[in-house]
This record gives structure tokens, C-alpha cells and sequence, in this order.
């Protein structure tokens, strides 16, 4: 039999428990500076930011635990959410179907995500760039022809159903909010219980391991980078059915936002650690401080001062911990 | 140890040249079942290129390789693997952040029967008794199989490594410098297991700086200097100074 205090101490010691926690005292102490906080509405409106988060947060939490990074998720958002709005704008106009036109929409995000992912993959196991710098030069070349194609305005002129997509209307939950919902935790499931999950967690603990146990690291990693991109387009899509336009800053700071994400939920950027309930945790944890402060009238850029201290605390924990367990 | 027996696993005149250096020439090498042979050299006599022969990383420029009496030429280390070869080499190790099971199984992944398993689902009940069977039986005690390598001690690590090479290896094991970095007690662990694996038929070869772990454990020292064999002899043979000598080549054994 355990005892309660060591039961408390092992809970303490589990991340995505204290990620709860802290999750139901934001709630708690919004709710006490306002109560409009703790409503559906408020909630609803938390979720839909929350969906392209731990959408692009799930992609960057792979790309984390087998040691890299993927800095290009912002900008595949603002350059997919673009190219398929120009094209939805331009099938809109020529009486094409809404219908038909949305999804083409869709597959074009999803086409576009692909081939950042892949570009960012020969970049890193072909040319051998670290990372870092692979996708730093596919960040910068994504927003930059972002702007390029649309002059740096917002592109409307979709079909008129597109917004009322987005709305919620299960509770709290939007439609695609829930097939992102899905996703993602099927792509858990495969994190944690399949074989792509191990080789993903076993290149980041050791590459020299993976290899040596006849895992086609290479292969691998092209396929953990072309699955961030995809659903950094998917992102892009979400955003576009979201706003009604594509524009080329819907995604700006998408990647610090995603990389937050999973370091608040417990993972190291050296690699071999994470887990998909802490980005989903750190991910929501990041949204309701951004829509709780609003609701409480804070200004609005207090909310990057608690997220650098969420941050920090999220790794200080994690140092503790290592040097606890040594 | 009948040594009028087919060899397990032997190599036959090999040479490897990098362009004009020449790291093995004219190398003879054999191993029966449930024998260890130690080979040793200083640095540069060609160790690091004979293991990577011997475990397919490296084809040699010359020469043939035999298991079970039958050539063999291996395009990686995977036919060598996949032949019952299995190599440990000092620097590759386990990834700390998995489990014992999940590092012995790693690359071997079973998964569950049906469609899960075809979409890459892995049977992990299943593996971390397997995998625990199978240290077991190499005399490896890990307290739960489940556990993270990161937890482990050192000279468990090292267990867990060997026992993960073992658990695979049907007929020949390399291990490159397995008491390397290892206190005196789990260095005598390692060495033990070693005596296990001997016990169950399996070639073992043991390469190692630590003399007196390679007179301890092997049953045949062969000795390499400047990429040729210079002593192939039985353990019993050697004493520290002669075999010191050989390898510095004070000594000339022949």
C-alpha cells in the first residue's frame, strides 16, 4: 500500500497532473475576476483557438522528441491559408461549387504543408542543415512569398459557407475543431503505442541506437517533417474557414506557439522526451491565458510575459526533476 | 573445445585497404561454438576495421567470410543481423530515454495481431516479458523491464546491451570493448554474462584494452599488430607479460 504522501509526491512529479492543475486555477481565478469567464461562449471560444495550436503542436511534438525543430509551422500556415484562398477566390468568382471549391481548398493546404515538410526533410537528411536552420530558411522564404502573393493583404471572396463552418455549434466544439480533435488523437496513439511513436522517441534519445538497431533514421525524420507540415497547412485551412480570408499573418508566431506548447507539456529539445497529453495540455493552457486575460482586462501583452513564465517554470521543473532522479 | 570441428563463423585472408593505407592484410580468423576469443591489438592494429568486417559495416577489399561453412558476403549490417551476427558496438549503446524491453526490441518491434498491428501497434505486455525472459536467461537481473534505461546503473546499462545483442545473436556475438568504463564489480558482471552466453553455444568475440578481462574470459587470444595476425594461440599459453609483449611486439610469437 502506498501512502497518500507518496502517492501526492509521485503525482506532483508527473507533469501532465501539475499541467491540470494549473490549467483549473487559471480557470478558477479568471472565473473569480469575471464570471463571464465560465461560460460556453468564453469556452467556445478558447477551443477554437486551441484546435490549429495542438494541430501544429502535435507535429512539433514528433519533431521535438526525435531531437529536432521545426521553426517553418507559422509560416506554412500564412503561405497554405493564401494560396488556397487565391484559388478559392478565383473558382468563387468562375460560379464553381462551395462544396467543391472547399475542399479543393483543403487540398491545397494539405498539398502546400507537404512539400514545406518535405523541403525542410531533404534539407535536414540530404544537404545534412541542422534543423534550426533548415527551417529557419523555410520560414523566411514561406512568409516572405506569403506576402509576395498577396501584396500583404487578406484574400476573401471564398464561398459564402465558409465562416459558418467554424462556429460552434456542439457546445463548445466547431465541426472541423472536431475532426481536429480526432486526429490528433489518433496521431497520440501512434506517438505513444505504435512503432512510429518508438523510432520517433528512440532518434531523439539516441540516433547511433536507432541506427545501429537497423532503423532507417533518415527515412524516418522525412517522414516526422512532412507530417508537421501537413498539419501545419491543415492549420492554414482552419484558419482560412475561421477568418474567411487567407492572409499571410494569420500564422505569424504559430511556431513559438507550438514549440511553448510542448515544452510547457514536458518535452526537452534535446530530444527523447514529450508526451502528446502535455502539448495538448500546454496548448490549451496558452490559449485560456490569452482569451482569460482579454476577459479580465489585462493588456493584451501581459500574455507574453506569462507565457515566458510558464515556459520557464516548465523547464525548471524539468531540471529538477532530472537531477532529482540522478 | 574440439578445434578439429567446423568453424562457427571464420574469416579467410582478408584484407581492407582506404586507399593506400592498408588496415588488414592477409587476416585469418575463426570461431567455433561456445568458444570466446579475444582479440586484441594496440590502437590503429586494425581492431575497428577486422569488427567492422566481421559485422558487415565494412566489405574487405579481399579475402572471404564463411558461416557455417558457407561464404558469406554481407552488404550491411543488417544481412549480418539477419545471418544471427550480432555486433555491440561501443559506441552505438541504448537509447536512456526507452525502456529495458522496448531497447532490447528495438528495430523488432512486435505488434499486435490484426488490424491494429498492421497499422504499427505494438505489443508491449507481450515484449517486456519477453524481453525479460530473455535477460533472465543470460543471467541479467533488471528489475522490471519497463523501467528506463536512464534509471539503470552503468554496469546495468551494459548488461542490458549485451543481453539485447544476445537476446538476438543465433550464432556469433561481437562486443566491442564491453567493460569499457565499467567499475571492477560490474566489469566481473559483464564477464559473467559473457561465461552465460558461452554456456549456450554461441561464438563470442571479446575485443578489449583490459588484459586481464580477456585472460579472464576467452578460451583463444589472437593478437593484432599493424593490420596482420601476429599470435593466434590458446588463453592457457599467455601470461599478462607475454601477452603485453606480443602486442606491443617486444615479444615476436612466431
Amino acid at each position: 500500500m502506498k501512502s497518500l504522501v507518496q502517492r501526492g509526491r509521485a503525482a506532483l512529479g508527473n507533469q501532465q497532473v501539475l499541467l491540470l492543475v494549473v490549467l483549473i486555477l487559471m480557470v478558477g481565478f479568471f472565473t473569480w475576476r469575471n464570471h463571464i469567464f465560465f461560460t460556453t461562449a468564453v469556452f467556445g471560444n478558447i477551443l477554437s483557438d486551441w484546435f490549429p495550436v495542438i494541430l501544429i503542436g502535435i507535429g512539433e511534438t514528433f519533431v521535438i522528441i526525435s531531437g529536432g525543430i521545426d521553426l517553418s509551422v507559422g509560416s506554412t500556415v500564412g503561405i497554405s491559408g493564401v494560396v488556397a484562398a487565391i484559388s478559392m477566390e478565383h473558382l468563387t468568382s468562375h460560379k464553381v461549387g462551395q462544396n467543391f471549391t472547399l475542399v479543393l481548398g483543403f487540398l491545397i493546404c494539405v498539398g502546400i504543408g507537404l512539400l514545406v515538410g518535405l523541403i525542410n526533410a531533404l534539407l535536414i537528411t540530404k544537404a545534412h542543415l541542422v534543423p534550426f536552420i533548415a527551417t529557419l530558411v523555410t520560414m523566411g522564404a514561406g512568409a516572405g512569398l506569403a506576402i509576395v502573393f498577396t501584396g500583404g493583404a487578406p484574400i476573401g471572396g471564398g464561398p459564402d459557407k465558409t465562416i459558418s463552418l467554424s462556429v460552434p455549434d456542439f457546445g463548445p466544439f466547431n465541426r472541423p475543431g472536431i475532426a481536429i480533435v480526432i486526429l490528433v488523437s489518433i496521431l497520440g496513439l501512434y506517438l505513444h503505442k505504435a512503432r512510429f511513436g518508438r523510432y520517433t522517441y528512440a532518434i531523439g534519445s539516441n540516433p547511433f541506437a536507432a541506427r545501429a538497431a537497423g532503423i532507417n533514421v533518415d527515412r524516418h525524420l522525412i517522414k516526422i517533417y512532412i507530417l508537421s507540415g501537413v498539419l501545419a497547412g491543415m492549420a492554414g485551412y482552419y484558419y482560412y474557414l475561421r477568418l474567411g480570408v487567407g492572409a499571410p499573418t494569420s500564422g505569424q508566431g504559430g511556431e513559438l506557439q507550438a514549440i511553448a506548447a510542448v515544452v510547457i507539456g514536458g518535452a526537452a529539445l534535446s530530444g527523447g522526451v514529450g508526451n502528446f497529453f502535455g502539448t495538448a495540455l500546454g496548448a490549451l493552457i496558452l490559449t485560456t491565458v490569452t482569451s482569460g486575460l482579454i476577459i479580465i482586462n489585462v493588456a493584451a501583452n501581459w500574455k507574453q510575459v506569462v507565457v515566458a513564465i510558464l515556459i520557464a517554470a516548465a523547464v525548471l521543473l524539468q531540471e529538477f526533476r532530472n537531477r532529482v532522479r540522478k | 573445445m574440439s578445434q578439429s570441428s567446423q568453424p562457427l563463423y571464420e574469416v579467410r585472408n582478408v584484407s581492407k585497404h582506404y586507399g593506400s593505407v592498408k588496415a588488414l592484410e592477409n587476416v585469418s580468423l575463426s570461431i567455433h561454438a561456445g568458444e570466446v576469443v579475444g582479440l586484441v591489438g594496440d590502437n590503429g592494429a586494425g581492431k575497428s576495421t577486422l569488427v567492422k568486417v566481421l559485422s558487415g559495416a565494412h566489405q574487405p577489399s579481399e579475402g572471404q567470410i564463411f558461416l557455417d561453412g558457407q561464404e558469406r558476403k554481407w552488404d550491411s549490417p543488417h544481412d549480418a543481423l539477419e545471418a544471427g551476427v550480432e555486433t555491440l558496438y561501443q559506441d552505438s549503446g541504448l537509447a536512456p530515454h526507452l525502456s529495458v524491453s522496448s531497447n532490447v526490441f528495438l528495430g523488432r518491434e512486435q505488434t499486435v495481431p490484426g488490424i491494429l498491428g498492421k497499422f504499427g501497434f505494438l505489443a508491449q505486455k507481450s515484449m517486456d516479458k519477453i524481453a525479460h525472459e530473455n535477460l533472465d536467461r543470460v543471467g541479467i537481473a533488471v528489475p522490471q523491464s519497463n523501467r528506463s534505461v536512464s534509471q539503470l546503473s552503468g554496469g546495468q546499462r551494459q548488461a542490458v546491451a549485451i543481453g539485447r545483442a544476445v537476446s538476438w545473436a543465433s550464432k556469433v556475438i561481437i562486443l566491442d570493448e564491453p567493460t569499457n568504463h565499467l567499475g571492477a564489480r560490474q566489469a566481473g558482471e559483464v564477464l559473467h554474462i559473457i561465461n552465460q552466453v558461452k554456456a549456450q553455444g554461441l561464438g563470442v568475440i571479446f575485443i578489449s584494452h583490459t588484459l586481464p578481462h580477456v585472460l579472464e574470459v576467452t578460451d583463444r587470444i589472437v593478437v593484432l599488430r599493424l593490420g596482420k595476425v601476429v599470435a593466434d594461440a590458446p588463453t592457457s599459453t599467455f601470461d599478462a607479460e607475454k601477452l603485453l609483449g606480443t602486442i606491443t611486439g617486444l615479444i615476436d610469437a612466431k
